[in-house]
């Protein structure tokens, strides 16, 4: 067979279409640009499950995906979303809730009452408040499709509040097939009833991560507040793209390939301000909180006058300073429950009031009989505001008379590291610094690192038993204002006994393009009620 | 030349083999634990251990690694530990865009290398060999971050002809996927280009010196003949040889290149999977590499004897 030009053009031809046809099909099925949102967020999505893990990405993802039975409004107080009404029997013991009508999960079938029995058992198996609920829980007993209960042995006053929280791990509604699942082994299957729809064959592991519009979700008619009310999606589709250079998602945003950067280089922002069509914007009011743990286990930090002395000798403003520059983005915090949260008090302050001072915490040092042994301080080289907090903090304490040995690593080293309970150097640890989302701190019994339960507890392992006897009174106040004073009695306990210390809280600002009703609020970012241009 | 494939096949499988025992030990024994990643945070150590139950990591090391060893000896090379996706199914999705911008970039380099390698050696000593040195001295020289990030302020934020980041399947037509990449392979090819466009000058200069180049030159060979007949042809296994060392440290190293334009590729794969403490994919991605780097070599090594007939085996 000879080829003639004509022949050349038409397999020239015939080629070109085959190629093209894919990209036909899928911009037939792909939204618009302007209707597909994308943003960077602070890290990689690893895991789907969020009940097999507390990382905050997995919770974002399933804020789009799932729904909740409650949600929170801008006071955190709970507030029905899945539930249309519900009840607490005259003995305050059985709790009764109805499921609004409409609801149905992504593969068409209806959410029922065993669904969130199961959803509700899986949590409880994980979460710090869902555990303390399920240690007082008498029965769950579903009463028909869209009606179950929770029946507590005695009053308990956070069953509601538990089901609303939105911080790590968040009670979200599976199916009762994949609520069912082992809670230590990972779900494999992501089917909700949530504003969004995971878009599992768009998704690039590593790069890219797909929600369509769910266009059967019924939101509720109230305007959207935090995690309650109508979550109504504005755009088709929401794109997470990860990253993970920090200047080329500013290079991004600048040339209009991304709508959003949630934490955008600090060292960066100034590229941005000058840009028309870029705002920055702090999300997450609360902020984060970033703290200091202390090992209980092994001198020094076994002595009460030790831990003291952490408290007087760390300058939050210097160590914030390192970090974020510009005072606008970071305070000091006093209170054990972070600042800006319900429970933030005034009880027990005066060191923070005098602080820093290195000659307190020279004298508390001394006091505590410390011989001069090397006190062994993690440091995550790869996390800049762990690196910088590790490299003044030990300064300081130099300063005040410790023999610290700064031991460099990654934060994945550290992690491990951690939960060593040998002594330091026989590969344990003194001091570690790790931060946390200000609203989890503001609840003194579902954030493990609340607890003072000794060595069955959080990596520092305090131990402190009148401190555990408020938790538990805290988790069983009837009232808001009966649990603000027992907040007061926590703070003032703790800052006397330093279960660890605090270096600053920080208030890092989104960079948004030409988006508005983005909801802020912490530890997620709704994607519902946002409009793009 | 049978027998040395035999050879060399067999000495992949015990190299490979090496490999494969010295990076399971490696990353055991570094620090970091996958199953505190994965529970978060605010995990309590109960959680954290029970996912080290539940992913076997608290078996001894042997068992860890009888295990390991008898699945990659079935084929099979492990599941992701956070996210349960075969390994081999990650290094299938990272390849594709990996070995676009590997191969984009080879044709880059060695088009524009070989050319002015040819031409330095031809005016050696005299100013275009010496202006064409010192820019393959500079491109040598350049951080690839730092190309890459001059290229996206030039051509994708202020001319805006250019995507800034990002990788479009081939699948998704022709024309977006070249776009794409564009700015990587000029940024990667830089360094190629001057490493390629040395090794040419030197080979080719050689050449130059040798008594039946300067015959043909008395004969009256056109120059053009000369050069690309004979001076080239001779002077191939060198500059075969850098290609092939290229093409291989190409395919595995390209992590910053992926990295500043959001490529999700082998390096990106690795990398995280590194500070995820992902040992399956670490140990997977390492093993595969290990044999293309093999086999990379072998190719350039069978090629001498194509381009030289004096080579044998």
């Amino acid at each position: 067979m000879t080829t003639t030009r004509r022949r050349f053009v038409q397999g020239g031809l015939a080629t070109g279409a085959a190629l093209a046809a894919p990209a036909t099909i899928r911009a037939q099925t792909t939204p618009s640009a302007a209707r597909t949102l994308k943003a960077v967020l602070h890290g990689d999505l690893r895991v789907f499950d969020p009940i097999w893990t507390t990382a905050n990405m997995t919770s974002y993802h399933a804020g789009m995906v799932y729904d909740t039975l409650f949600g929170v409004n801008d006071k955190f107080e709970p507030q029905p979303q899945m539930v249309s009404k519900w009840s607490l029997s005259d003995d305050r013991k059985t709790y009764t809730f109805e499921l609004r009508d409409g609801l149905r999960f992504t593969d068409g079938t209806p959410v029922t009452a065993k669904d969130c029995v199961a959803s509700i058992r899986r949590w409880g198996a994980r979460d710090g408040g869902g555990q303390h609920m399920m240690a007082r829980l008498a029965d769950t007993p579903v009463k028909d499709d869209k009606t179950f209960q929770i029946v507590m042995k005695e009053p308990y006053g956070l069953v509601v509040e538990w089901l609303a929280k939105a911080a790590t791990n968040v009670c979200y509604i599976m199916r009762e097939k994949e609520a069912g699942t082992d809670p230590n082994q990972q779900i494999s299957t992501i089917i909700g009833s949530g504003p969004f729809v995971f878009n599992e064959s768009a998704v690039v592991q590593g790069q890219r991560y797909v929600y369509d519009k769910n266009a059967n979700y019924v939101p509720r008619s109230e305007p959207a507040v935090m995690t309650s009310g109508g979550k109504v999606v504005n755009v088709d589709r929401v794109v997470y793209e990860n990253i993970a250079d920090e200047a080329t998602a500013i290079a991004a945003i600048r040339a209009g390939e991304i709508d959003m950067i949630e934490y955008p280089n600090v060292d960066l922002l100034d590229s941005l301000a000058g840009e028309k069509d870029i705002k920055l914007e702090v999300l997450n009011k609360q902020g984060q909180l970033g703290w200091a743990r202390v090992n209980w286990l092994h001198p020094p930090f076994n002595n009460v006058k030790a831990r003291q002395a952490m408290l007087h000798l760390i300058h939050p403003t210097e160590v914030m300073k390192a970090t974020f520059g510009d005072e606008k983005y970071f305070r000091g915090c006093s209170s054990l429950f972070g600042m800006g949260t319900p429970m933030e008090n005034d009880a027990n302050i005066d060191w923070f009031k005098g602080a820093p001072n290195i000659e307190k915490a020279k004298q508390l040092v001394k006091e505590s009989g410390y011989d001069g042994r090397p006190v062994v301080v993690l440091q995550a080289t790869n996390i800049a505001y762990m690196n910088n907090a590790a490299n003044l903090i030990a300064q300081w304490m130099r300063q005040a008379g410790f023999n610290v040995s700064l031991q460099a690593s990654d934060w994945g080293a550290v992690v491990t590291r951690r939960a060593v309970k040998a002594a330091p150097d026989q590969g344990g640890w003194n001091v570690f610094f790790t931060s946390g989302s200000v609203n989890a701190f503001g609840n003194p019994v579902s954030l493990s690192g609340h607890a003072a339960n000794g060595e069955k507890g959080w990596f520092g392992w305090p131990n402190n038993e009148l401190h555990e006897q408020l938790r538990d009174k805290w988790a069983g106040a009837q009232s808001d204002a009966e649990r603000k004073q027992i907040a007061r009695d926590i703070q003032q306990n703790a800052w006397d006994f330093v279960p660890h210390a605090y270096f600053g809280q920080w208030f890092q600002p989104a960079a948004l393009r030409n988006l508005t009703g983005l909801i802020g609020m912490p530890e997620l970012i709704p994607f519902w009620n946002v409009k793009k241009g | 030349m049978l027998s040395y494939l035999v050879q060399r096949l067999a000495s992949t499988i015990l190299v490979m083999t090496l490999v494969g025992i010295f990076v399971f030990l490696l990353l055991h024994l570094s620090a970091g634990d996958p199953a505190a990643i994965i529970a978060g945070d605010y995990a309590t150590p109960q959680q954290i251990l029970a996912i080290r139950q539940r992913l076997g990591l608290d078996d001894p090391l042997l068992v860890q690694f009888g295990r390991w060893a008898l699945r990659v000896v079935q084929g099979d090379l492990g599941v992701s530990i956070f996210t349960s996706t075969p390994v081999s199914t990650l290094i299938l999705q990272r390849m594709e865009p990996t070995l676009s911008v590997a191969v984009l970039t080879m044709i880059f380099a060695v088009s524009i290398a070989v050319t002015l390698g040819v031409l330095a050696a031809w005016k050696a000593g005299r100013p275009v060999d010496r202006l064409l040195m010192g820019f393959s001295v500079l491109g040598f020289s350049m951080p690839t971050f730092v190309v890459g990030y001059c290229l996206i302020y030039v051509f994708a934020i202020e001319l805006r002809w250019l995507p800034v980041q990002g990788y479009r399947p081939i699948m998704d037509g022709i024309g977006p996927w070249f776009l794409h990449l564009i700015l990587p392979t000029i940024t990667l090819g830089l360094a190629y280009v001057a490493l390629i466009a040395r090794m040419t000058r030197a080979s080719v200069q050689e050449v130059l010196e040798e008594d039946y180049i300067r015959t043909a030159n008395a004969k009256g060979v056109p120059a053009r003949t000369m050069l690309m007949k004979h001076a080239l042809k001779n002077a191939g296994v060198p500059i075969i040889t850098v290609i092939g060392i290229g093409v291989a440290l190409l395919i595995g190293g390209v992590v910053i290149t992926e990295t500043v334009f959001n490529i999700p590729g082998i390096g990106r794969l690795v990398v995280d999977a590194i500070s995820k403490r992902d040992y399956p994919i670490i140990q997977g991605v390492i093993l595969v590499f290990s044999g293309i780097y093999v086999l990379i070599n072998l190719a350039v090594d069978l090629s001498y004897s194509l381009i030289d007939p004096r080579i044998r085996h």
